[in-house]
């Protein structure tokens, strides 16, 4: 009933968005930033997995390229690609300067 | 109660200082906090992990680092850890 009430401006108050090469420390920036790259993903059992990380998801559901199995600090077996589903990551490190 | 806080605001007040995570398992983790997310999934920079095993202490350093926040007991801020 009240037409002297001005609609609510446009929403243009949101920052604009950070530029790709600076990442903000999220989670989510971080993994944009190892996708490609050489990462070692430990397991919750302590076994780690060596390899190019080519895609992952929400669940840290992980595809790896060029993995290695590390048990001990000892190479177990090697796999072109490798899937490893995300309930078992303890955590995914950058093997090299991201 | 103006002055509550919640406590993940207590961790986004540690960005950009070290802290120590306990897992709930016999690991222990420090490291620079980079962020987080409301899993507390969190991104560590200069990590050393503290494996506890019947043979010892184990120490592994790590580059920038996602912890899953699965696994994650406890949070001290500020301390470097098991050794300081």
């Amino acid at each position: 009933m009240d037409e002297s009430t001005p609609p609510p401006p446009p929403a243009e108050l949101s920052p604009p968005p950070v530029p790709s090469t600076v990442p903000s420390g999220s989670p989510t920036d971080f993994l944009k930033g190892v996708v490609g790259k050489r990462v070692v993903v430990r397991l919750t059992s302590g076994v780690d997995y060596r390899g190019v990380l080519s895609c992952l998801d929400g669940y840290m559901n992980i595809a790896l390229e060029q993995t290695e199995e590390h048990v001990n600090g000892v190479v177990t077996n090697r796999y072109g690609d490798a899937f490893i589903r995300g309930n078992n990551v303890l955590y995914i490190s950058a093997a090299e300067a991201i | 109660m103006a002055s509550q806080i919640l406590p993940l605001e207590l961790i986004d007040r540690c960005i950009g200082s070290r802290i120590w995570v306990i897992m709930k398992g016999d690991r222990e983790f420090t490291g620079t906090l980079l962020g987080f997310d409301d899993f507390v999934n969190m991104v560590l920079e200069d990590v050393t992990e503290f494996e506890t095993t019947p043979q010892g202490r184990k120490k592994t350093q790590l580059n920038q680092t996602l912890l899953n926040g699965n696994n994650i007991c406890m949070l001290i801020p500020g301390s470097n850890g098991p050794d300081s």
